[in-house]
């Protein structure tokens, strides 16, 4: 009787003990997989303002919307990574700024400039692209770090430790006439 | 770079998913960089030189039709050695919840993981059934693509999250070169329509045309149905008329080459699809060879048809409407030229060269992420390390 009662509760503590290490290493993963996508969303932001930079400076826009984009993009890159509400504020407004000074005029003047214009625009849409691709895999990582550390067994125990609950990057990011096939 | 891409279905039949592993594999091989493909096939069967085999599959039914899948301990092993072999920069997983390799690969897999989810009719059930032991192995997905939006919204309802929508891609310019034949080209008296697929599967839309036929024959006496793909002539013959069964050719199962040819040649080549197609590859095939295409309205096939710009579109699974339209279509050449030249053009969004832009693009996003975790975290702990010597000592 006695000795049925040990082994049980040995198997509880050995049971509650794999609980814990395994749902540790999977927070553990899941933490590293949105710190790897927040460090990709990074480059791909400071990618995207340099791009806008370069269009910007590159000739064929006129001066007051060459001067929006640089203000935008100079703001982005001068961000602070660490506010992320105020960045995504930033984030959202050079959008609108590439949206604003992309108009059908400033796009055919863009296109019919082999040289300067057509490579420009095209850095600026793949930096686009691959942010929008950044962004969506750091939010996938978020939701599903969330959801973990959501479950009673997880807060209970504690098992994310000190690390930060993180939270989605949600900023305006479509920019529909650098879409392929327009 | 070096790729690891799994497909869960069999190399010894042709299906959607398996060309596209293969077609991705040869145009990223093209592309100079280094492709190993894990897949299930038969030992006799003849593989790329890119393919490994994980074994033998067996046919079983699952998500609503009998897929050739492999998986047990013997397999789960082989795929652990062929992770560990590749020291791949990256594993693109295809299906990953289909109880395949690709589910096994999971598992394994430690590096970065982009997985790609063809299906639009996902089995809630099995899912559901399934869930707390896939949950885990699936957040270890860095990266999720769907090849179109309805393979996204199952993605979204089912997982949770979210997935980057990149389309199914095709080799334009092998269609669009396929020499003519014929013994298969329509005249004004004997034009030709081409079914394709698995006629004795439902869902690819053998009785919608069946149950059409009659009528259409009725109109145009001399039509002739090219019909091509697997499947038994006589089971069909005995559900039609003696008139519909009589205007029928059964093509058998053809090589790509032919299928390129076909479709080419014929008239119109109707997609009677009902239901379960979550893209279409067939159509944008079928566009590349400058066919008219005619199929039923499913949501897929009007995104790809460019909401019926770049084809003919009927009512899903209304015979009377596929009769009317196939008759229409058969009376006015002009209309068919339009539709085609329309359909060619469309399919220049679908070629490989652009599609594989995306997924690359994708691949260096999630090493990038998995690179900048890696060198923060150096150096490892002994823990880790012990782990890592024992599993290889283990696993070869």
């Amino acid at each position: 009787m006695d000795l049925s009662r040990i082994l049980i509760v040995i198997a509880l503590a050995v049971l509650v003990a794999w609980y814990i290490s395994y749902g540790a290493a999977r927070l553990d993963r899941l933490h590293a997989r949105v710190e790897g996508a927040l460090s990709v969303l990074d480059a791909q932001l400071v990618r995207r303002a340099e791009a806008t930079l370069e269009l910007a400076n590159c000739g064929a826009l006129d001066a007051a919307s060459a001067l929006i984009l640089a203000g935008a993009a100079s703001d982005s890159l001068e961000a602070d990574s660490a506010d992320q509400s105020s960045r995504e504020a930033i984030e959202s407004d050079l959008t609108q700024a590439l949206e604003l000074a992309l108009g059908d005029e400033a796009l055919r003047r863009l296109r019919a400039d082999e040289i300067v214009g057509t490579p420009v625009l095209q850095r600026v849409a793949t930096a686009n692209q691959r942010m929008q691709l950044a962004r969506r895999f750091l939010n996938d990582a978020v939701t599903d770090v969330r959801r973990v550390r959501r479950k009673p067994g997880v807060r209970l125990l504690r098992l994310a430790g000190h690390a930060e609950l993180p939270q989605t990057f949600e900023i305006d990011d479509e920019l529909p006439m650098l879409a392929r096939g327009t | 770079m070096r790729i690891g891409i799994v497909s869960p279905y069999s190399f010894d039949v042709p299906g959607g998913v398996q060309l596209h592993v293969r077609d991705l594999a040869e145009h990223l091989i093209s592309l100079g960089h280094f492709v190993s493909v894990l897949a299930p096939a038969d030992d006799d069967t003849p593989l790329p030189s890119y393919v490994v085999s994980s074994g033998r599959a067996v046919p079983v039914r699952y998500n609503g039709s009998v897929a050739r899948l492999s998986f047990g301990p013997l397999t789960a092993a082989r795929v652990g050695r062929w992770v560990d072999a590749g020291r791949f920069d990256v594993v693109h997983l295809h299906e990953p919840v289909t109880p395949s390799v690709s589910v096994l690969a999971l598992w394994a897999v430690e590096g970065p993981i982009v997985a790609t989810f063809h299906t639009s009719n996902l089995r809630s059930r099995a899912m559901q059934a399934a869930y707390p032991l896939l949950r885990p192995s699936l957040e270890k997905i860095s990266a999720r693509i769907a090849v179109s939006e309805d393979a996204r919204r199952t993605v979204t309802t089912h997982l949770g999250g979210d997935a980057v929508v990149i389309p199914n891609g095709v080799f334009v310019q092998r269609f669009a070169s396929a020499r003519h034949r014929p013994d298969w080209e329509g005249t004004p008296q004997r034009p030709t329509i081409a079914f394709l697929g698995r006629m004795e599967e439902p869902r690819k839309g053998m009785p919608v045309l069946s149950a059409a036929l009659p009528e259409i024959l009725r109109e145009i006496p001399g039509l002739r149905v090219l019909v091509a793909g697997p499947g038994d002539p006589d089971s069909i013959r005995q559900k039609m008329t003696p008139q519909a069964a009589a205007a029928c050719e059964f093509l058998g199962p053809v090589s790509d080459q032919d299928k390129a040819s076909l479709l080419a040649s014929v008239d119109v080549y109707v997609a009677p699809n009902t239901g379960g197609e979550s893209f279409g590859i067939i159509l944008i095939e079928a566009m590349s060879a400058r066919a008219t295409v005619l199929a039923s309205d499913l949501p897929a096939f009007a995104r790809v048809l460019h909401g019926g710009d770049a084809g003919e579109m009927f009512r899903n699974e209304d015979p009377a409407d596929l009769a009317r339209a196939v008759v229409a279509l058969l009376r006015d050449p002009v209309r068919r030229d339009q539709l085609a030249a329309a359909g060619r053009e469309r399919a220049n969004a679908f070629d490989w060269s652009v599609v594989a832009e995306d997924v690359l693009a994708v691949y260096e996003t999630v090493i990038f992420g998995a690179s900048a975790v890696r060198t923060a975290t150096e150096p490892d702990s002994r823990w880790g390390r012990l782990l890592r010597t024992g599993r290889n000592n283990g696993g070869t």
